[in-house]
């Protein structure tokens, strides 16, 4: 049952990335390289946060919550919303719609971020004798993780890719984007200040990631009204 | 131009580094361990004459049940996890000495029985039926010592850990459900490498030389008093085989009697006219193995010299009678001598000394004192003991039972004081009067610190002889605590003889694990796969509309219809 549980486990993290590929238009446009150009900018901007954790902060003992500490990552955290900005803009894209190029986007930076994070922790773990579920919880986790990088990527798109915007949703799509941009300093806060179980974080994900996601949809076709 | 060349070489590197991180993560295989660690000791191993005897396998890889398992169940693939308490010896008679299949046995046993525990505190559970534990032990370390388990069996000792995954497998049998690989449950894993055979037991007999003081002109050699204690132990597992009463009583004994008398000798003023031989023989449970090749060392001048050997086996937790053991005829005069001394310091120090006569059988292999090896080299020798018959072969030998909440240091001191004040009676010649040498509160007094420490040390010293190499840290301790006392030390070393072969493997590590059903893993496996339908057929009707969807199932007959 270990190489078996690996199997599913494996199937829950990255399943969804292949299906998402592969049931929207984004295989009949063949937009491939622009996933795997978004994946290497993510790697790049990895490298960049590890630098800058590494530089600015402290090894902290216990596992509380230190707001000082949280705010740093926020920070850093920003990098990333860097990096897609990146990701999005300066990359030459071949010619995609806009709407096909931050899907792509998004979903090349959530697979190199579900392989990265969570590839080598479910080849060590899931394969012992030993059952748990955490593997499943961290496999739904990379299916919160896929919903909020498309989101962020779309916000991203409509903020730096769009250039008339009606001026009434501007500030709410600066919010949505900040919302979840910071979304990994708010489930940690979850985890370490509130003291919420590993199950309990991962339902708040799934959840948000779906309002988001909504938020985020209405919001792309509130802009894409005027244009069209 | 220039991108050609840079693209496959790019690729090269990309393709190096693909290969190296998969080697690193194949290699990660075995990192992970079970939820639980626990330390166990396996049971002996040994063949006698080429008769196996003990547990034949070491590693372990099943799922585990309680005592509470359906009658019909099928317990050749499944590990038996037996706490003492719940033993009961029906159970022992019908599967163990019955032979009945099982995959293997755990005995959990009370904290009280383990050594390195101090004092016996941690079981917060009552202990007021100590000793009928302690009965139920006896019997089955001995029905497990003579018996053929084809399968692994292991003690271990009872903490929180264990105790909440008996209670688990408790609830789950009890619910009717045995833990198989469709079920679910916990599984046992040990790795153990095959036992192999210990290939020559090394004996290592250590003796010390006190000289008694020689006057110039004495052409005659001095007489000599031996005593004698064995040090090894053998029992149901080696690796807790620390032997308290039996015989490290013994050990302790000599060692207290050779400072006491060291510190006579010291002054040639108190030096008696006697030598005294002091030895630590190995080989006791094994027909007293050890003493014969000891004494077939010695010379014959030696041999001759020697007056007679006190030899000591477990003085360790007697209340009021000590027995004095023989095998020469009781009228013999120095076995007279011996009794009188003995029994009129015994009197003096308020207890009793009885004398018990057993004669040797020389056709019998049996060597059932250590005095009996003495005899039949024709050396006058006696056993001080508080066991008052002769144990049977592998029996009070220091197995599982004999741990230091057991033995009464009061007593050994008592021992030892008998054993030294008689010694002297007949050393310096004070027979029939009332003189007491050793008397508390002078610089010769027993020192209880001194018994009390190197007990302490003893009960924490597994010391089976096979498993003890020749340069051993305890053997090596040993020598040089002799080395304090006496004057000259010898190792004499050898290698067990023949009717015994012991194999190896003696404490292990077992794992357990919580796993999952296969059934499970299945229902996992279907409800993934709806889901990742569900998401396509969903991400397909919300971005291209129903009709794609549809029409990827219907694409031939629709062409078809075309072309009609």
């Amino acid at each position: 049952m270990t190489v078996f549980h690996f199997f599913n486990c494996a199937i829950l993290t990255f399943g969804p990335h292949a299906v998402y590929y592969s049931a929207t238009p984004l295989s009949e446009y063949d937009t491939l390289g622009t996933s795997v150009k978004a994946a290497v900018v993510y790697l790049a901007t990895a490298l960049v946060k590890l630098v800058c954790l590494a530089t600015f902060l402290k090894v902290s003992e216990s596992d509380s919550f230190d707001p000082y500490q949280e705010f740093l990552k926020a920070l850093i955290g920003f990098i990333d919303v860097a990096g897609l900005y990146f990701a999005l803009t300066q990359l030459t894209h071949r010619n995609i719609s806009q709407n096909h190029k931050f899907q792509a986007v998004g979903l090349g930076w959530a697979f190199a971020d579900s392989v990265l994070h969570r590839l080598a922790p479910l080849w060590v773990g899931a394969r012992g004798l030993e059952f748990t579920w955490e593997y499943i919880l961290q496999g739904l986790e990379a299916n919160a993780n896929l919903v909020l990088s498309i989101s962020l990527a779309g916000l991203g798109s409509l903020m730096w890719l769009r250039k008339n915007k009606p001026k009434t949703l501007i500030p709410i799509i600066y919010l949505s984007a900040v919302i979840v941009a910071t979304m990994p300093s708010i489930t940690s806060y979850l985890r370490r200040g509130l003291g919420w179980h590993l199950p309990k974080v991962v339902g708040f994900e799934l959840f948000t990631s779906l309002v988001m996601a909504f938020i985020s949809w209405q919001l792309f076709a509130a802009c894409q009204r005027p244009s069209a | 131009m220039a991108m050609a060349p840079r693209k496959p070489r790019n690729r090269e590197i990309l393709f190096d580094s693909v290969i190296a991180l998969v080697f690193i993560l194949v290699a990660c295989v075995d990192l992970c361990d079970g939820a639980t660690v626990v330390d166990v000791y396996r049971l002996i191993q040994y063949d006698m004459s080429g008769v196996p005897f003990g547990s034949r396998l070491a590693s372990l890889n099943h799922h585990a049940a309680s005592l509470h398992f359906s009658p019909h169940a099928d317990l050749s693939r499944t590990v038996l996890l037996i706490p003492l308490r719940e033993l009961n010896m029906s159970f022992v008679q019908e599967y163990i000495v019955a032979s009945k299949p099982l995959g293997g046995l755990i005995f959990l046993l009370p904290q009280m029985f383990n050594s390195e525990n101090k004092g016996g505190v941690g079981s917060n559970r009552d202990d007021g039926n100590k000793d009928l534990l302690k009965n139920v032990l006896a019997e089955l370390e001995q029905i497990l010592i003579h018996t053929n388990l084809p399968y692994p069996v292991y003690f271990a000792f009872e903490d929180d850990n264990i105790d909440n995954v008996l209670l688990d497998i408790k609830k789950n049998d009890a619910s009717g459900q045995p833990a198989t690989a469709t079920t679910g449950g916990y599984k046992f894993v040990v790795s153990a490498t095959e036992p192999k055979k210990v290939g020559s037991p090394p004996i290592t007999n250590i003796q010390g030389w006190l000289a008694g003081l020689k006057t110039d002109g004495d052409s005659h050699q001095l007489p000599t008093i031996a005593i004698v204690a064995s040090y090894d132990t053998f029992g149901a597992a080696p690796a807790l085989s620390v032997g308290s009463d039996s015989n490290g009583s013994g050990i302790v004994a000599l060692l207290e009697v050779a400072r006491l008398f060291s510190l006579l000798y010291s002054n040639p003023k108190t030096r008696g006219q006697y030598n005294l031989l002091f030895g630590l023989t190995s080989g006791g449970p094994y027909n007293y193995n050890g003493t014969r090749k000891w004494l077939q060392s010695f010379d014959q001048r030696l041999r001759e010299s020697i007056d007679y050997a006190i030899c000591l086996d477990s003085i360790g937790s007697w209340e009021n009678d000590l027995w004095i053991h023989v095998s020469k005829p009781p009228e013999n005069a120095f076995i007279k001598q011996i009794m009188e001394d003995f029994s009129s310091v015994a009197e003096d120090l308020g207890f009793q000394v009885n004398l018990k006569h057993k004669k040797i059988n020389i056709s019998n292999s049996r060597v059932a004192w250590e005095h009996e090896q003495f005899s039949r080299l024709r050396v006058t020798a006696a056993t001080l003991s508080e066991l008052s018959t002769a144990p049977e072969l592998l029996e009070s030998t220091g197995g599982l039972i004999d741990g230091r909440q057991f033995v009464n240091e009061a007593s050994i001191v008592r021992s030892v004081k008998l054993i030294a004040e008689s010694l002297a009676k007949h050393i310096y010649g004070h027979q029939g009067k009332n003189v007491q040498i050793f008397a508390d509160n002078s610089n010769l007094a027993v020192n209880p610190s001194y018994v009390r420490s190197w007990l302490d040390i003893l009960s924490r010293t597994p010391r089976v002889a096979p498993f003890l190499s020749k340069d051993d840290p305890f053997i090596t301790a040993l020598k040089k605590e002799l080395e304090d006392h006496t004057d000259e030390v010898h190792l004499q070393r050898e290698v067990l003889d023949g009717m015994f072969t012991f194999y190896d493997s003696t404490t292990a590590k077992l794992n357990i694990y919580q796993v999952a059903s296969v059934t499970f893993d299945l229902l996992l496996l279907l409800v993934l796969g709806s889901y990742l339908i569900v998401l396509f057929s969903f991400l397909v009707i919300t971005t291209r509309g129903l009709d794609d969807l549809i029409s990827l199932f219907r694409r031939p007959p629709s062409r078809k219809v075309k072309t009609a």
